[in-house]
Formats: C-alpha cells, sequence, structure tokens
C-alpha cells in the first residue's frame, strides 16, 4: 500500500553538534503523525545509530516520507562495507547484538538500496501502534 | 585524634579487604560489593548539588563514576579509608558534570523544568492510558505545546549527547548504580564491527540488563522501566547512552 503523501528532505552535517537537530526533526515528524512517546524514541535510535555508522565527516541526506499512520525514513549514503554487511540477513547468535537486532526491534522493517557513488542508503519503515 | 568507633573500624576493614581482593585476585564481585557499600556516600553528596535542573537521580549517576574511579584506581598501600578517598573523586566527578554540560548555563529554566516534569507526566499517563502516550497527550498533560514537549525531550538527551562525545576513555563511564542481580546478559563476542557485543563488557551489570530486555527480549522501554525502577525516560537514556558508549569502545 502505498499510503505515503508527504515528503521531507534534510541533508544534515554528520558532526555530533547537528544530531540533536536531526533527533529533534524525526520527532516533530513523528509528532505530526502521532506516533506515542515510545514510538518516536524508537525511531530516534534507529536514525541516531545509522548516523552513527555514517561517520563524522561530510554530510548525509534523510528523506521522511509521511503516511497517514506510518513513516518511512532513508538515510544515505552510508558506507556498503560497515552497514550493509551488518543488515544483510543470516544467522543471529543469539545473544549478539548487532544493528539489525537493534533495527529489528525498533522499526517494522528496514532494507538497503544501492546509493550514489557506490554507498548505500538504508531504508527504514515505522507504523504507529494501535491507539 | 579521636578514636575511631569500632563498626567504622571494621568497615574499613572490610573496604580493604575487598579492594585487595578487587586489586590482587581481579575478584570484580569485590568491587561490586565496594559500589554497593558506598552508594549512599555518592547519594549524600549527590544530594548538595540538587534543585540546579537536573534530576537528583542523574546527579547520582554522576557521582556514582566518581566512586567507580576512586575504586578502580586505590592504591593499597594507602592509609587513607575509601571513603576518604573516593568524597573528592565524587564531588569533583558532579562538579565536572555541571561544568562541561553547562546545563545550568545553557538551557532556559522553563525547558529545565518541562524536562524534569516530563517523566512524572509519561508514568502518570502510561498507567492511565495503558500504553505509551502521544506527544501531544504529554502536552496536554502538562499544560504546554507540543512543540515544547520536543525540544524538552531534546535537552535531556542533548546533553546525554553530548556527554557521550567524550568516549570510552573519557569521563563517561556508566553508572553500575542500583545495579540489577549483576548476573551477565548472555550476549556474546563478535567479529563484527558493526556488532556491539565485545563492547558489552564494558557496561555494568544494569546496563547489560536493560539492553539484554530490549534487544533480546524484545520488552518495551515501559516495561523494562517497571522492571529496573526507573523512569521510561531514564531506561531510554540508558540504552542510547549504552549503545553509543559500546560503539566509541569499537572504534576506540
Amino acid at each position: 500500500m502505498n499510503d505515503f503523501g508527504e515528503r521531507i528532505d534534510l541533508e544534515s552535517p554528520l558532526s555530533g553538534d547537528f544530531q540533536a537537530v536531526v533527533r529533534l526533526i524525526v520527532g516533530g515528524i513523528a509528532e505530526r503523525v502521532d506516533f506515542a512517546f515510545e514510538e518516536i524514541d524508537d525511531l530516534q535510535l534507529a536514525v541516531e545509530r545509522l548516523l552513527a555508522e555514517a561517520g563524522t565527516t561530510g554530510s548525509v541526506c534523510l528523506s521522511f516520507e509521511v503516511g497517514e499512520d506510518r513513516i518511512r525514513t532513508r538515510i544515505g549514503p552510508l558506507s556498503q562495507s560497515k552497514v550493509a554487511e551488518a543488515l544483510q540477513d543470516g544467522d543471529m547468535v543469539p545473544g549478539q547484538l548487532t544493528l539489525r537486532r537493534i533495527l529489528e526491534t525498533v522499526v517494522d522493517s528496514f532494507g538497503v538500496d544501492p546509493g550514489d557513488g557506490g554507498g548505500i542508503v538504508v531504508r527504514l519503515e515505522k507504523t504507529k501502534g494501535p491507539a | 585524634m579521636a578514636q575511631r568507633p569500632a563498626s567504622a573500624e571494621r568497615a574499613r576493614e572490610q573496604d580493604r579487604e575487598l579492594l585487595q581482593r578487587y586489586h590482587n585476585e581481579g575478584d570484580t564481585g569485590a568491587r561490586e560489593q565496594l559500589i554497593q557499600r558506598h552508594l549512599p556516600l555518592v547519594r549524600s553528596l549527590a544530594r548538595r548539588y540538587a534543585g540546579r535542573g537536573e534530576a537528583l537521580e542523574d546527579i547520582e549517576q554522576v557521582g556514582a563514576i566518581g566512586l567507580i574511579k576512586a575504586i578502580d584506581r586505590f592504591e593499597l598501600d594507602r592509609e587513607v579509608s575509601l571513603a576518604t578517598y573516593a568524597t573528592p573523586n565524587v564531588v569533583g566527578e558532579i562538579k565536572r558534570h555541571f561544568r562541561d554540560k553547562g546545563w545550568a548555563i545553557r538551557v532556559p529554566r522553563a525547558l529545565q523544568e518541562l524536562n524534569a516534569s516530563m517523566s512524572g507526566a509519561i508514568e502518570r499517563l502510561t498507567g492511565r492510558l495503558g500504553r505509551s502516550p502521544s506527544i501531544a497527550e504529554i502536552a496536554e498533560e502538562l499544560k504546554t505545546t507540543p512543540e515544547e514537549v520536543l525540544e524538552a525531550m531534546e535537552v535531556g538527551s542533548a546533553y546525554s549527547t553530548v556527554s557521550l562525545s567524550a568516549g570510552p576513555s573519557g569521563e563517561d563511564e556508566l553508572d553500575p548504580l542500583e545495579t540489577i542481580g549483576g548476573e551477565d546478559a548472555g550476549f556474546e563476542r563478535s567479529e563484527d564491527r558493526a556488532a556491539l557485543a565485545p563492547a558489552l563488557e564494558r557496561l555494568a551489570p544494569r546496563e547489560r540488563e536493560i539492553l539484554r530486555m530490549r534487544f533480546e527480549e524484545g520488552l518495551p522501554q515501559t516495561q523494562i522501566a517497571q522492571r529496573v525502577g526507573l523512569s521510561q525516560m531514564h531506561v531510554s537514556r540508558l540504552i542510547r547512552k549504552s549503545l553509543a558508549v559500546m560503539r566509541e569502545e569499537l572504534l576506540g
């Protein structure tokens, strides 16, 4: 179902000073969809962990597609070698805390798309829970 | 020189025994006992810094970091008691925290107060609604706007983020305050740099247990908060902080 009506694009420096700004924007967008406090926190955590993988120099693009009760977030370009490997399917070792496990916990689904210049774009989807 | 009471003398001897077990034999259980024995001292010192725009619980955590450093750095040939040695460490850690974060200077008082009142509001609403409240509901409860609630959320998390950027060798080690059981969470080591497992060892038992509950059991923050007796906001901060510290550890 393609019900993403609005889209917000953002390019942010990767330096730590702007992480709080990105969090605030993620929170503001999720609030518009009436996400619960905990759901907002989950989405912010997912974005924060991916930004951490992106490094601290240069910039990263984020896009937010906003539906009636869901948000699709794209973040990239991220490093193919670091992030894609960490997210690929495979046997999960019990007790291992990986980026994939974190994302599986905090968003409904995620995937990897090719990005410009050899990097990848990570796609996150989160839907508002029942009231 | 005044005679020390026998009970104080016994406590000092027990501390020394535990310090020897920790420093000479690597007995981390002894370290944990030392931390628990001196947490009342940390709480007492932390109370002196209450009312400056930061939750007492958070000040206690920072103070606990000073206590751990004192335990880790204590030299056994010192004549001084651990409590005497730890006190300036705890106070120094708390003062440094306020100075480095500039909390009282940079953050408007209204936002500090809103941040401080949010935990209670979230707890009340979660109990009343039987689910995590929305930002609009929190705003209504606190008679403010959703935008201000979001800003207040970031006030708390922003200071945590700054704190994390100090890195693993800096001054932001996680506290073992109120550890719950102390058992290992069972996360295993991994060679994958993006897998955070190796750095789990860096965390206190409580933080490991919170991560285990969140990412292995899949419990929501509200349930974890109930289990460990902390606010949901505090659990959220600990999760973020733990993951960031672990990553810093991997990169370090």
